[in-house]
């Protein structure tokens, strides 16, 4: 068994080195779908490592809350898009926040209201520019950094916003703007603090603080008319061996302030970095189904030269089978050629994958991450594409009747 | 050579072979009846289309969709699995073909190595003992020749040495002289004639009834029945020692029975 199935693939050599322009091509189609895969895991896993890296350098004693039930699996994540989130009211409520802060251990806890709007100061700022409202904490939290000035206050009087360098320079054309005023949604805040450079718009608080103007909760409920949208509460425990505890205490409060519905979930440690890549696992479906999509066109192309090259070589089938070959010996040795072909497109799709991730990489912010899972996907889809669209050949092949594929003329 | 004492290697009894289907139904085979001993040479004959092709395919188990019985070292062969049956052509049975039938993108002497691949022997097992069979029909030479650089006869004898390197009991040649001028012909026949002497059944399909005098054996065949069956006494030494013995004209017979 073991001999044949090396002869096998000695003979698929041969046939696709006699062939060689015939074979590249048809493993192009295979290659094209393996390299948009890998490309996009590639990326979408070194942008949820960032996230990872991130909670792992804050200590690891860190929750977050999110609304919504908790969800698993990509296919939620496509359907957790986080556009539906802005439009839908957050779960998360004032009482919440209140009831976790006056829970044992707990150091600090921010919560964030994200709001959209126009931002402007000497000139218009992005309309996507992130409206962060929310409390002092979060510059503990998040290890937060001030550049110059100093970071938001609830006891000072007036409206003030720290903001972010980019946005700074945005605005004003300086980093040195601090005294200024800058509009949020129509009413004017001072400016008492630019944020230092992160360089990190990818992070579990989905805000790039680069960009952001932070103001003050209050004041940002104030700009929706007074409600509340707190869309994540990040917890911050005294150390990491109280993490655990404190989670499940949020969790039975929360509960009860939710009269019972688990319209929220409390996230810790890598769990964080999923639904902040929540989007990235969206785009990531999207386009692994048009790869898929590729890779079948690829896989029918691999069925027709297979074809071709069944019926090329009846003759020899005919031979084979009357020197002593099985119908197996037959099937195994087109299947084996078919899967030549796809793995072999498979691999240098997947070279061809992380070089197209990493020329990607190299507008983003980070980089591609290599993993045995992205290996073992682009090994097992070409295995997949492979005996799929091969069997039929070789069943073909198999079913030849010998005399009459002696037959036919060489 | 025959031995008689040992049970036949072949039998067939009533063997048809049908092809078509309704009105275009035609027996290739109508009812043979034959018994082959172990060791023998024998010569088929008989004009095309009289279904000589057809025996050999069927005697060599390439083709089993047929009526009647046929036991093959006393096991009917209806009962047999595909891969029984696959099994049996790579162990038991040779096939010398008239267009030779060699692959032609392998060289000679993996073509030679050809049917060891289905008995699962090692690479270098069948490379040695390609080469060994190639030496004994003097190709020790021409081993990674490609086969359309080689003669005819050339070509002839490196099928003749892939249809032997299994050790067959039974060689089935389909005109192996078919394709080759006469000198090339006789080089061929002397090869089966020596097969012959080392106690192999071969079975023969030619037109040419100057081959028949290394037969052992000569059957002709008329419309898919045996006509004459003929013995003979002892091996052929030369050409030209035809010496028919009981010759039975079956046809003829079977007409008088009839009348």
């Amino acid at each position: 068994m073991k001999i044949l199935f090396a002869n096998h693939i000695h003979i698929a050599q041969q046939s696709i080195a006699s062939s060689r322009m015939r074979s590249i091509l048809t493993m192009l189609g295979v290659t094209i779908g393996v390299a948009s895969i890998t490309t996009i895991l590639a990326l979408s896993a070194g942008a949820s490592k960032i996230v990872v890296d991130q909670v792992d350098s804050l200590g690891g004693n860190i929750a977050v809350i999110r609304p919504g039930a908790s969800s698993e699996g990509t296919l939620n994540g496509i359907a957790q898009l986080p556009i539906g989130q802005q439009y839908a009211a957050s779960s998360l409520s004032d009482m919440d926040v209140a009831a976790i802060e006056k829970m044992e251990h707990v150091k600090a806890v921010a919560p964030l209201m994200i709001l959209g709007g126009s931002v402007s100061g000497v000139s218009e700022g992005s309309p996507h520019t992130p409206i962060l409202a929310t409390t002092p904490n979060i510059e503990q939290i998040s290890e937060l950094e001030v550049s110059d000035g100093q970071f938001l206050d609830p006891s000072l009087s007036g409206s003030t916003a720290v903001i972010g360098p980019q946005l700074s320079i945005d605005l004003f054309g300086t980093d040195q703007s601090i005294g200024k005023t800058v509009t949020v949604k129509g009413q004017p805040f001072t400016i008492i603090g630019i944020l230092k450079r992160t360089n990190t718009p990818i992070n579990y608080n989905t805000v790039d603080f680069d960009n952001a103007v932070l103001i003050d909760l209050e004041d940002g409920r104030e700009l929706i008319q007074g409600a509340s949208q707190i869309q994540q509460i990040n917890v911050q425990s005294e150390s990491v061996e109280y993490l655990g505890g404190i989670i499940t205490n949020i969790n039975k409060a929360l509960l009860k302030n939710h009269f019972g519905q688990a319209d929220f979930t409390v996230l810790s440690g890598d769990e964080i970095a999923q639904p902040t890549s929540g989007i990235f696992t969206a785009l990531a479906g999207v386009s692994v189904a048009i790869a898929a999509i590729s890779l079948v066109v690829g896989g029918v192309g691999i069925m027709n030269i297979m074809l071709v090259s069944v019926a090329e070589r009846t003759r020899e089938i005919g031979i084979r089978k009357a020197l002593g070959a099985t119908n197996g010996n037959i099937i195994a040795q087109f299947l084996i050629e078919s899967l030549a072909l796809s793995i072999g497109g498979g691999i240098a799709g997947y070279i061809l994958g992380y070089i197209l991730a990493f020329t990607i990489s190299t507008f983003l912010t980070f980089d591609p991450l290599f993993s045995w899972e992205i290996a073992i996907v682009a090994i097992v889809v070409s295995i997949v594409i492979g005996t799929l669209f091969g069997l039929y050949p070789a069943i073909r092949a198999a079913r030849k009747d010998p005399i009459s594929a002696l037959r036919q003329y060489d | 050579m025959a031995d008689t004492n040992t049970p036949p290697v072949i039998v067939l009894k009533q063997l048809r072979k049908r092809f078509g289907i309704g009105d275009a139904e035609h027996y290739a085979l109508d009812g043979i009846d034959l018994t082959i001993q172990k060791g023998e040479f024998i010569a088929i004959m008989g004009p095309s289309g009289c279904g000589k092709t057809t025996l050999l395919n069927v005697l060599g188990l390439l083709d089993s969709h047929i009526e009647g019985d046929y036991e093959l070292d006393g096991k009917s062969i209806a009962y047999l699995s595909a891969n029984r049956q696959a099994r049996i052509r790579s162990q038991q049975i040779g096939f010398v073909f008239q267009s030779f039938n060699l692959v032609s993108r392998l060289n000679v002497i993996d073509n030679v190595a050809l049917p060891l691949i289905y008995k699962g022997m090692s690479k270098l097992a069948r490379q040695k003992k390609a080469s060994t069979m190639l030496k004994s029909f003097h190709l020790g030479e021409r081993e990674f020749y490609m086969p359309n650089q080689l003669s005819g006869g050339q070509t002839q004898r490196v099928a003749i040495a892939r249809a032997l390197v299994n050790d067959p009991a039974i060689i089935l040649a389909d005109e192996p002289t078919g394709n080759l001028d006469s000198r090339a012909s006789h080089i061929i026949m002397e090869e089966l004639s020596d097969l012959h002497k080392h106690g192999n059944t071969i079975i023969m399909v030619t037109h040419n009834p100057d081959l028949t005098t290394y037969a052992s054996r000569v059957i002709t065949m008329l419309d898919g029945q045996i006509d004459t069956d003929t013995m003979r006494l002892a091996l052929p030494v030369k050409t030209g020692a035809k010496k028919p013995l009981n010759v039975v004209k079956k046809s003829k017979a079977k007409k008088k029975a009839k009348k």
